[in-house]
């Protein structure tokens, strides 16, 4: 009996690893992979749909977040100024919203106006697709549909590495490109 | 050892009743709307409740019902 009671611990911290890995492991897995597919309606417009899709051959700057999300605030006006700053044919800048009631986002859209657009996943089923472990959370996709990387959570600074990992990845598939020409 | 065995297996019975109880889904990430709201917070509202801190300090002070106990002169 003593015995057994002694082992609980080893035990315990063994289930604890277990499970810290297959948290770690199912954040993990979007990264390196082809995005989920999805296609959601265009916030504020039902009627039009976009599907990730439709911007194959493009940088995708995919970005989830809330009107309740107080960092969110301070993302969107960077993401706006690097979305003028990149070229269009190059790089597109997605937003999905995940607030379950369409009131607070549309304030927050009055608030902050943006260029880009924001579509609607209230059921939050695409957040789940992509394991948003935290909000805000952004992911860099390249031209193949390729998850590139993932940020979560928004910090000023963090616009800077969002900007080199964009720049590195437009930089990078053109060059293959004109390679591709020649 | 019937009835202990039996007692065995009404206790896990017990234990899984009770512990059921603590079941959860876990709040996602995005589903965390009703619970960033301001009326959600334990203090909504911080200047109101210094103030009524303050008086109920001044006015009930020797009980010492909130922080230390005062003479209740309603100086403080």
């Amino acid at each position: 009996m003593r015995n057994s009671l002694s082992r609980l611990p080893s035990v315990f911290v063994m289930f604890a690893a277990c499970a810290c890995a297959a948290a770690h492991a199912a954040v993990e897995t979007v990264v390196g992979n082809p995005a989920p597919a999805f296609e959601l309606p265009v916030f504020g417009s039902e009627s039009r749909h976009v599907a990730l899709e439709s911007l194959r051959g493009k940088v995708v700057l995919l970005d989830f977040w809330a009107s309740w999300c107080g960092p969110c605030r301070e993302s969107f006006p960077l993401y706006d100024k690097l979305r003028g700053e990149l070229p269009a044919q190059d790089f597109a800048l997605l937003a999905i919203n995940l607030d379950e009631m369409a009131d607070g986002p549309a304030a927050f859209l009055y608030e902050h106006p943006v260029g880009y657009t924001s579509l609607a996943d209230p059921a939050g089923d695409v957040a789940r697709k992509f394991g948003l472990i935290g909000m805000p959370t952004s992911f860099v996709i390249d031209r193949d549909g390729i998850v590139r990387s993932r940020h979560t959570g928004f910090k000023p600074q963090d616009i800077d590495t969002v900007r080199g990992e964009i720049r590195e990845l437009i930089a990078g598939s053109t060059a293959g490109r004109q390679a591709d020409a020649h | 050892m019937r009835i202990r065995v039996g007692a065995a297996v009404r206790l896990v019975l017990v234990c899984a009743a009770l512990l059921g109880g603590c079941a959860t889904t876990p709040v996602q990430p995005w589903e965390r709307g009703r619970l960033a709201r301001w009326d959600m917070r334990w203090d909504p509202d911080p200047l109101q409740t210094a103030m009524r801190e303050h008086t109920h300090f001044s006015k009930e002070g020797t009980n010492g019902e909130i922080g230390a106990a005062g003479g209740g002169c309603g100086c403080n």
